[in-house]
């Protein structure tokens, strides 16, 4: 093969991923089905900084670095967010017997 | 001696407020007897001035020379008699609670006229609200509340647009501070067009106030549905302070604005003046009636404010005392007559006078005086502000003297016959001592301001000189002062241009 | 004050006390102390005036002017109220005055009995502090105070027996009226103010004089100030209240609706004489009013029935002729003929309040007939005064008509807007006056009795304090013409006396003067108008008895002569639906439009809030859209915007 992979087709993977979990976030009931899909965003986004950093890693170590380390913030909200959401989850579980997200609507005027 | 005027019905109002009916009656009538004594000293008064706000420009200044001290003791003495009603007629529970707000408000009242410093101007303004609300809220009739929404919506919108252009007006014309004789000349020298701007935020507040057609739908609602008594409607009278607040602020300040909305103002005061009238010919109630009356009157005083004539201006601060006087005599005469009838439609009066003869007289003697009959109370004012008026534009004044002139004619003389002449199904009492004792500090006042108005006018007219001032040389000596205060103060310095008189010459 | 001249100024103060002291604590008192009180009080002003006009006699300058306080004031405009007492004024006091004691005394006894005896009184002394004031003010301001003074005043008189809902209508439709002619007043005013920055009579007069000729700004007051003097001396269009007025007691009537307050319109236009000469235009609009009224009201008098609106018919005709005369010039003229109609006017409504008190409230004189031999001073007394008002000569009604038929005759002012018309339209109404003047004496006194049994039984001649005023009345109904012998043959005290109060120094008033011959001629022709019309009268109703007529006398145009040739038929159907009609539209649009239609805002309002409240679903998904919008919308401005540091 020619040459490391271009950024630009990881950041069309990238932007692939996170249009997939996008409309996974929109179109999905299951509630853990929209955990999954907030996920493959925040590691679409992840990918994305990944590339960017490979890139401009040869022209200096501060920018590549940063990239790096926000990737590390990321996956780490990442973890949280998913324990904390579950968490609710199964509480709403316990009462409800559904993860229908659909039913979650009283948070209304 | 100024602030007493504030203090004295704000201290009765707290001493009264928990005490029992009598007791409270009592103390309320000492303050305002004492308030009335204190208004008549206080033409010659000094200025107040505390700081309060220095960094903002705000202070705590009071000016009671001019219109001022006019319109204080006109209200200070409808308030004695409204008091004394208020002591005997309100509810054994109720009273102490009314008494205390109307000294609230006579102390807020007295604190907007006096006020110099446009801040304090408006919070008297919106004080003077809260009591009226209250009274029309706690005490009113079955749909209060619905009178009381629209009156606070009505009230409250306009200020919010005043209080915007009071906020813009320091920064945007550089003035000193709030006190009217550091604006007058900032102000003055802003461009036409921010003027009117402002001064379409000021005459948002004081059209509704005034009232002005079409703003004044809360005016109906708010007399039909206070306290038949009468009591709060002489509260509100006194607080139809639109009128004032076009003279002694927004006039002043900003000329150019004025003159840019003249021609709209002056059309609609007009029609005010004649909608008021013909609608006040068809109502079958007491309290509708006079509601459409005042709002006749206040039309009249609106021609004269924005007729910006000296004439006009004149009548029309003078009228307003006036009808505070007449119109607040109605009110509480309309209350007798609903204790004797319990209720105010006026098919269940008639042919009263046999019966009633003394209180027939005095109900005539107050309706003439309503209806601006010369030698009564109403007359000059409506006089020189529809002098004024047509000197501004003489055929819209012509067409609303015709009309408010003979429709006062009409609902004045039909009211007074429907209540008192004619076939008597069954007599009523005569006035008793008590009422007589209500009715005479009216009377005495509307025979005053009939045949003697001369004083007052030349305070007003004081004012009025330095309203229409086209330009003013301030030397800035004095701080805190009404337009009238300037004047007197500044009258060796400045370079009067004759005040846009009523000379308009004939033909050579 | 020490001036006797001034002390005329303390009438309506007196006046006013007795008005007070009647109306507090009258119904305290026993009859007939409160009409005695208020006829020391009418008699009191009468001296008063009298001290005057002896006073200014002879004097340089007859004109004493008294200031008494400031009342407006506006910038450079300022108006105190002050007193001009000079010869029209004091004359005017007179005859108010004068005329005035006369019907209080004759009130003691016509009042007799009435439940409200003490407050009769108490109006009559406040009317005639009104009209004091009316005619002393120095300025228009305080002659307006007077002006609506009188006016309540005879709002409160028309409608005295209130509890008969007729009287209080002609009561309010009275002060209606008039006060629309009072906003002609108002509007002369601010005229005036707008032109010469004063009220001040004197001033205003001289600031007219120093105007063009004919300048319209002068007749645009001129007509504001006659639409005023219409409203008050009841003339087209505004002539439709003072029949009504008959509903009040009829001393008032005699008092207030023929001497005194209905003058109040002439001497208005006297008093601004100086500002009429200057507008021809005015002036002839003042003319033809006077002249088409005093026709109309003589053919609304042909057809009346009741006895006294044939007379208030007459005294709005006898106005039209007094308009006539200030429309042309002659102001000392029409200033003379009210003061001798005043005398024969009085007294013949005193005669007919005799006849309706004999007869115990009978009006009609289709009823009455043959009292002559039954009430002789009555009878005699009205007599005289029928003479006079139709115009026989040498009685005071003839002088005084006759002066206006000449001047209207010889007037130079109204060159061109028909003088000679003016001249026949009274010509012919002269010759109806006598004719209807006669069957007005004729039907009452005259003849055979028509009256009921039970009025029959009651006649009697009234009492002394009511046949005296008659008897005096009768003496200067017949003597007081010789104060204006025509000018052309011989001399002339009344029109030296009010020259110089009319038009003074300030202008002249031109009038051809013709041969002697010609002046003769014109008399002869008035007397032969009146004596046709008397001729004719006697003709049909008393030789005839009413036969030649009586066809005519049911038919149409008797009713609409009866119903005043149908002006209030026609004011109802033009003005009066309309305007009722627009008032309650105003109620109406008042309460469902503009109170509705800002609530509608309201509404509006509440609209649009609960559409974007329904962006708060709860619907989770949604949000999350939303959010994802917002984050694309954001994305594509900074994109697009470039990113800023």
């Amino acid at each position: 093969m020619g040459g490391p992979v271009p950024t630009e087709a990881w950041v069309a993977l990238s932007a692939a991923l996170f249009a997939i979990g996008a409309i996974g976030v929109l179109t999905r009931r299951s509630a853990i089905l929209v955990f999954l899909s907030v996920e493959l965003m925040l590691n679409a986004a992840n990918l994305a900084l990944v590339a960017f950093a490979r890139q401009w890693a040869v022209a200096g170590t501060q920018v590549a670095m940063s990239g790096q380390t926000v990737v590390f913030i990321v996956l780490a909200i990442a973890a949280a967010e998913v324990a904390v959401g579950l968490g609710i989850l199964v509480a709403i579980f316990r009462d409800r017997v559904s993860t229908d997200v659909d039913t979650l609507s009283e948070v209304r005027l | 001696m100024t602030a007493a005027a504030i203090l004295i019905p704000l201290v009765a109002a707290i001493v009264a407020w928990r005490l029992p009916r009598r007791v409270a009656a009592v103390v309320a009538l000492v303050g305002t007897i004492a308030t009335f004594l204190v208004a008549t000293f206080l033409a010659g008064a000094p200025a107040l001035e505390i700081a309060w706000l220095p960094a903002l420009g705000i202070g705590f200044r009071l000016d009671p020379a001019g219109v001022s001290s006019v319109l204080i003791l006109a209200a200070s003495l409808t308030m004695i008699p409204t008091v004394l009603v208020a002591g005997r007629h309100v509810g054994e529970r109720d009273a102490p609670a009314f008494l205390a707000l109307l000294l609230v408000m006579q102390a807020s009242l007295n604190g907007l006229f006096l006020a110099s410093d446009l801040v304090l101007t408006y919070v008297f303004w919106e004080a003077t609200l809260i009591p009226s609300l209250l009274m029309l809220g706690l005490f009113g009739g079955d749909r209060r509340r619905g009178a009381v929404t629209k009156y606070l919506i009505y009230a409250v919108s306009g200020s919010f647009l005043m209080l915007a252009s009071i906020l813009a007006l320091r920064p945007l014309s550089g003035a000193e501070s709030y006190a009217f004789a550091d604006l007058l000349p900032a102000t003055r020298a802003l461009d036409p067009v921010t003027q009117a701007w402002l001064f379409a935020g000021f005459a948002a507040a004081f059209a509704v106030k005034l009232p002005l057609f079409p703003l004044h739908s809360w005016l109906i609602d708010f007399h039909r549905q206070n306290h038949p008594s009468g009591v709060a409607d002489v509260a509100g009278t006194l607080y139809k302070v639109g009128g004032f607040g076009f003279f002694a602020w927004a006039i002043p300040l900003l000329p150019a604005g004025a003159q840019a909305f003249q021609p709209w103002l002056l059309t609609l005061a007009a029609v005010t003046a004649v909608w008021g009238g013909l609608a006040a010919t068809q109502q079958k109630d007491l309290k509708s009636l006079m509601a459409y009356m005042s709002l006749s009157h206040m039309g009249l005083v609106g021609i004269g404010v924005f007729s910006l004539t000296a004439a006009g201006m004149n009548g029309a601060m003078i009228l307003l005392a006036a009808q505070m006087l007449s119109t607040g005599g109605l009110f509480l005469l309309s209350g007798m007559l609903h204790r004797r009838r319990d209720t105010f439609e006026l098919d269940a009066f008639g042919g009263l006078a046999k019966s009633a003869p003394a209180l027939a007289a005095v109900t005539l003697l107050v309706l003439f005086a309503a209806i601006g009959v010369p030698g009564l109370s109403n007359f000059p004012g409506e006089f020189m502000s529809l002098m004024g008026g047509y000197a501004a534009s003489p055929w819209l004044i012509s067409f609303a003297a015709l009309g408010s002139v003979v429709a006062a004619g009409v609902y004045g003389v039909n009211t007074y016959q429907r209540l008192y002449q004619g076939r008597a199904r069954e007599g009523t009492r005569d006035l008793n001592g008590l009422e007589v004792l209500v009715i005479a500090p009216i009377l005495a006042g509307i025979l005053w301001l009939g045949l003697a108005p001369a004083p007052q006018i030349a305070r007003i007219d004081a004012a009025t000189v330095v309203a229409l001032e086209l330009e003013v040389d301030t030397t800035g000596e004095t701080t805190g002062q009404t337009p009238a205060g300037a004047a007197e103060r500044l009258a060796n310095d400045q370079e009067a241009i004759p005040a846009p008189d009523l000379a308009l010459g004939g033909e050579p | 004050m020490s001036d006797p001249a001034a002390w005329i100024a303390l009438v309506p103060a007196i006046a006013l006390a007795g008005a007070l002291i009647n109306g507090l604590f009258g119904r305290s008192f026993r009859e007939p102390f409160p009409g005695v009180l208020a006829t020391v009080v009418a008699a009191t002003g009468f001296v008063l005036s009298f001290v005057a006009f002896v006073a200014l006699q002879g004097r340089e300058q007859a004109h004493v002017a008294l200031e008494l306080w400031p009342y407006l004031q506006a910038g450079s405009f300022d108006l105190s109220l002050g007193v001009m007492v000079d010869p029209l004024s004091v004359l005017m006091m007179l005859v108010i005055t004068g005329v005035g004691t006369l019907i209080h005394l004759y009130s003691v006894g016509y009042m007799h009995g009435d439940a409200g005896y003490s407050r009769y009184f108490s109006f009559l002394n406040l009317f005639i502090a009104a009209m004091s004031v009316l005619v002393l003010a120095d300025s228009f301001m305080l002659m307006f105070v007077g002006w609506e003074g009188v006016g309540v005043s005879s709002f409160l008189l028309i409608g005295f027996w209130y509890q008969t809902k007729a009287n209080a209508d002609a009561a309010r439709k009275a002060f209606i009226v008039n006060r629309i002619g009072d906003v002609g007043f108002l509007l002369a005013m601010f005229l005036m103010v707008a032109t010469f920055g004063t009220l001040n009579i004197a001033e205003v007069n001289a600031g007219a004089v120093g105007l063009a000729f004919g300048s319209g700004t002068l007749a645009l007051i001129g007509l504001f100030l006659l639409v005023a003097a219409a409203g008050k001396s009841a003339q087209l269009p505004l002539q439709v209240w003072l029949p009504d007025a008959m509903a009040g007691p009829t001393p008032v009537s005699a008092l207030i609706h023929a001497a005194t307050m209905v003058t109040a319109g002439v001497y208005l236009i006297a008093r601004t004489a100086p500002l009429f000469s200057m507008t021809p235009l005015a002036s002839a609009v003042v003319a033809w009013v006077g002249a088409l009224t005093a026709l109309v009201a003589a053919l609304a008098a042909l057809g009346q029935t009741d006895i006294k609106k044939i007379l208030a018919y007459s005294t709005i005709s006898q106005l039209g002729y007094m308009f006539v005369a200030v429309g042309v010039g002659a102001y000392w003229v029409a200033i003379f003929h009210v003061f001798t109609h005043a005398f024969f006017k009085a007294l013949l409504f005193l005669g007919s309040g005799s006849v309706i008190h004999a007869l115990g409230g009978e009006q009609d004189i289709r009823r009455m007939g043959g009292l002559g031999a039954k009430m002789r001073i009555t009878g005699t007394t009205s007599l005289i005064a029928t003479l006079a008002i139709a115009g026989v000569p040498l009685l005071s009604g003839f002088f005084s008509k006759d002066a206006i038929l000449a001047h209207a005759f010889t007037s130079i002012h109204l060159d061109g807007y028909g003088t000679y018309g003016l001249y026949g339209v009274l010509l012919l109404t002269a010759a109806l006056t006598a004719f209807y003047m006669f069957r007005w004496y004729y039907g009452i006194f005259g003849g055979t009795s028509r009256m009921t049994a039970k009025a029959a039984a009651n006649v009697h001649e009234s009492p002394a304090t009511m046949t005296v005023p008659l008897m005096v009345l009768a003496f200067f109904a017949v003597f007081a013409g010789y104060l204006g012998l025509p000018e052309f043959a011989f001399p002339n005290w009344i029109a030296h006396w009010l020259e110089p109060a009319t038009l003074g120094e300030l202008t002249e008033v031109p009038f051809r003067h013709p041969a002697a011959w010609v002046e003769w001629m014109l008399i002869l022709a008035s007397i032969v108008a009146a004596g046709a019309g008397l001729a004719l009268g006697w003709w049909i109703y008393a030789a005839r008895k009413g036969a030649p007529i009586r066809g005519l006398a049911e038919g149409p145009l008797a009713r609409l002569s009866r119903s005043g040739l149908g002006f209030d038929a026609a004011y109802r159907a033009l003005f009066i639906g309309g305007a009722e009609g627009t008032a309650s539209g105003v109620a109406v649009l008042d309460r469902d439009l503009v109170d509705r239609g800002l609530l509608g805002l309201g509404t509006a309002l509440t609209f649009f809030g609960r559409l974007s409240a329904r962006l708060q679903s709860g619907f989770v998904r949604a949000y999350a859209l939303a959010m994802f919008v917002g984050v694309g919308v954001l994305v594509i401005l900074v994109a697009w915007m470039g990113v800023r540091a």
